[in-house]
């Protein structure tokens, strides 16, 4: 029976394919993929099994997770493990990197057919796996760094994947540095909260600052240099422009890695530092707030006129994860993890079934397609249950998870904030119905390019219709009964909760009005943008100024442009003047040009002129000669 | 008895002429003379503190004879040398023979 204490097997499964993709992958029928999605199959196999072992441990009193692992660094009382934690949090988490993670790896087969680098991709997505499962079952801050690192190393690898481009390699580049931007404060963070309590042990910690171990001012600073983490990884305002860009690579690599699993590390990571988050001053939440209410604007309005299909899905992404972290400021750990958990499958299908669009068309803006539906029946129904589950429609997944954040925004903020995110609810209706509409209705807008079309294969079809299935159901999880039903203590609030577990009660004012925010939105889209769209260009026309803005993306890529080039770069300019001009030329240069010249000069007393030596010798014999007498006397 | 002033003062003009010899002659030959007055100028003061510091023993004087012998080997090998040099720059004057530095 494979428990709990097990947990490290499931990261070395993949990290055990990927070795030998590495090295003997080339050799092997396939180049070696079945290695690959078998440990990947294998892992939600097994996480399965300590699923159950976790349901049973639950029903004992006083269960507080689970750690194993061995020492990784020992001084004489100062040790950091190689520790796996395994406990509710982990699990939601590592539902969705295994579950999700499988059927993408599946789907990957089909997307990457023919590859010249299909090998490599799937070696790189099996470490990915690897470092993400370690980042979810890390017991310590040392080791989640390092996985948190390693992801986001992966992610570089994979969004440059086709290097060839100048674009992908550029945006790989743009996403390993601002993430980094953020790491440097996680960093910050992690040593602030080791100084203080002399370990990496999160739980050690958090006990640390349950006692009031830390000041509050100090551990207010660690946690918002923590958030800074979050924030590059889980592309928060201002650190979010990486993600869209980050869609260059290929589409399964954006559905697990740039949706499901490592955007979210950033809210996971959130989620289980919360002690810490509560510990501290109330400001630290609030920042938490704000930042994902900016988030959660910002991307919804930019997704109203982007063109590029991955890309609305990219800023829909950023969205849900304002949205997720809105609920951590709002201290409901439960309705950021479901949403989280239930986004993972929606959002995977949404890009799984993009993907199918982009791989059956050759096209990835909205000018190009459109009417797909009847070439593509099957994917336009699965994208069209991601785009409602998104849209939070009732009875799909994202309408539970939705109206959990709104409950408890509802509970902990003020008005302001409430306001914000029902405007941001009808935004998101409005976006993703858009992409609907110009990519499966109406009328092909690239004839070519829709004569080509084609239904996807079944390897590719298989995991886009179960992922829908999966966006369709997993909302349910909200009620109790399907929770016991399913063997779990209950509904997710019973599974996942901050203080006290709760059940759940159908929020009926939150429900109604959304729901119909949402039917209004949805209607309002079908109006702008069905047939040939006339409200929409006239719109554009009418509000240029606002379009321009948004067309623009807030001109945030812009002033960050401008940054780069104007700071940045003329920054490194002065430095680079003075490593030259002072360190170089003056220090190094001048130090060896000053010992020549000195050598020059001494030099000329050697003329090689015999009778000047004699004269030297003898003036030498005679001046020792006279201060020996004269100190004799 | 001679006093012994008389044999170091000889004994010091006979270095000292040599010394002149040395810094003022440029010919190559010359200037060997000059170390072979040098040479027999320290001879004497040897020769002298012998005979009136210890007159039963010959140590000074062994050391006289040993100086007098180096000197001819040293002349032999300086004279060859002077040869070479002769051979190869068609000069013995010291001061046109200057290559031997940086």
């Amino acid at each position: 029976m494979v428990g709990m204490e097990h947990a490290w097997v499931l990261p070395a499964l993949p990290f055990g394919a990927f070795v030998v993709l590495l090295l003997v992958g080339r050799y092997l029928p396939r180049r070696g993929d079945f290695l690959a999605v078998g440990a990947m199959v294998a892992a939600a196999v097994l996480f399965s099994l300590m699923l159950a072992d976790l349901v049973q441990a639950l029903g004992e009193e006083g269960f507080q997770g689970v750690t194993s692992g061995i020492d990784w660094l020992k001084f004489d009382t100062f040790r950091v493990r190689l520790g796996f934690f395994f406990d509710n949090l982990t699990a939601v988490m590592l539902a969705v990197v295994t579950y999700v993670g499988s059927l993408i790896f599946i789907y990957s087969m089909g997307y990457m057919q023919g590859d010249p680098r299909y090998g490599w991709f799937f070696a790189a997505m099996s470490l990915f796996a690897a470092s993400m499962m370690t980042l979810v079952l890390a017991d310590n801050l040392l080791l989640l760094y390092g996985a948190w690192e390693a992801v986001g190393f992966c992610s570089y690898l994979l969004i440059g994947f086709w290097h060839e481009r100048r674009s992908a390699a550029e945006a790989a580049k743009k996403a390993f540095i601002t993430t980094r931007i953020g790491d440097v404060g996680f960093l910050i963070g992690i040593v602030l909260l080791w100084r203080e309590a002399g370990t990496f042990d999160l739980r050690e910690i958090f006990q640390l600052a349950s006692e009031g171990g830390y000041s509050s001012e100090y551990l207010t600073l660690a946690v918002l240099m923590l958030f800074a983490g979050a924030v590059g990884k889980s592309a928060q305002f201002p650190l979010h422009v990486w993600l869209p860009d980050a869609m260059e690579g290929p589409t399964p690599v954006s559905a697990l890695i740039h949706a499901a699993t490592m955007v979210v590390a950033g809210v996971y990571m959130v989620a289980r530092t919360m002690p810490l988050f509560e510990a501290a001053d109330p400001v630290a939440l609030q920042v938490v707030t704000a930042l994902g209410l900016a988030t959660v604007m910002l991307s919804a309005t930019v997704a109203l006129v982007v063109k590029d299909v991955k890309r609305v899905i990219a800023y829909s992404t950023i969205n849900s994860l304002g949205l997720m972290m809105v609920a951590l400021g709002s201290r409901s750990v439960t309705a950021a993890m479901f949403y989280l958990f239930v986004h993972g499958f929606f959002k995977a299908l949404l890009f799984l079934a993009a993907g199918n669009v982009l791989h059956a068309t050759d096209r990835g803006a909205v000018d190009e397609l459109g009417g797909l539906r009847a070439k593509m029946p099957l994917t336009a129904l699965a994208f069209g249950v991601g785009t409602l589950a998104m849209a939070g429609l009732f009875p799909f997944s994202g309408f539970w998870a939705k109206d959990e954040i709104l409950v408890a925004a509802r509970e902990d903020q003020g008005v302001a904030v409430n306001v914000v995110l029902w405007v941001s609810v009808a935004l998101t209706a409005l976006y993703m119905a858009r992409l609907y509409i110009l990519t499966f209705l109406g009328r092909p807008r690239d004839p070519h390019a829709y004569e080509h079309a084609h239904e996807a294969s079944l390897v590719m079809l298989a995991p886009v219709l179960l992922l829908a299935l999966g966006a369709v159901v997993t909302g349910f999880w909200a009620f109790d009964q399907v929770g016991e039903a399913l063997a779990l203590p209950g509904g997710v609030g019973k599974f996942i909760y901050l203080h006290e577990p709760h059940s759940f009660e159908m929020p009926v004012a939150e429900a109604a009005g959304s729901s119909a925010l949402v039917v209004a939105s949805l209607l309002l889209a079908g109006f702008i943008w069905s047939g040939e769209a006339r409200p929409a260009q006239l719109m554009a026309q009418r509000l240029r100024p606002l379009y321009q803005l948004l067309w623009n993306k807030y001109y945030m890529d812009d002033l960050y442009q401008w940054i780069v080039n104007r700071i940045v770069l003329a920054t490194g300019a002065m430095v680079a003047w003075f490593d030259r001009v002072v360190v170089n030329d003056t220090g190094v240069d001048g130090s060896a040009g000053l010992t020549a010249l000195w050598g020059w000069i001494m030099r000329q007393v050697q003329t090689g002129k015999m009778p000047n030596y004699a004269l030297a010798i003898a003036g030498g014999a005679v001046v020792i000669g006279a201060v020996v007498l004269v100190a004799r006397m | 008895m001679i006093p012994i002033q008389h044999f170091l003062l000889l004994g010091a003009l006979l270095f000292s002429l040599g010394v002149y010899g040395v810094l003022s002659r440029r010919n190559v030959v010359l200037i060997l003379m000059a170390v072979e007055l040098m040479l027999q100028g320290v001879n004497i003061n040897l020769v002298a503190f012998a005979v009136y510091l210890s007159p039963q023993e010959f140590r000074g004087l062994i050391f006289a004879l040993f100086v007098i012998t180096v000197a001819a080997a040293e002349v032999g090998l300086a004279l060859a040398i002077a040869l070479r040099l002769f051979r190869n720059r068609a000069t013995a004057n010291v001061d046109e023979v200057d290559t031997l530095r940086w």
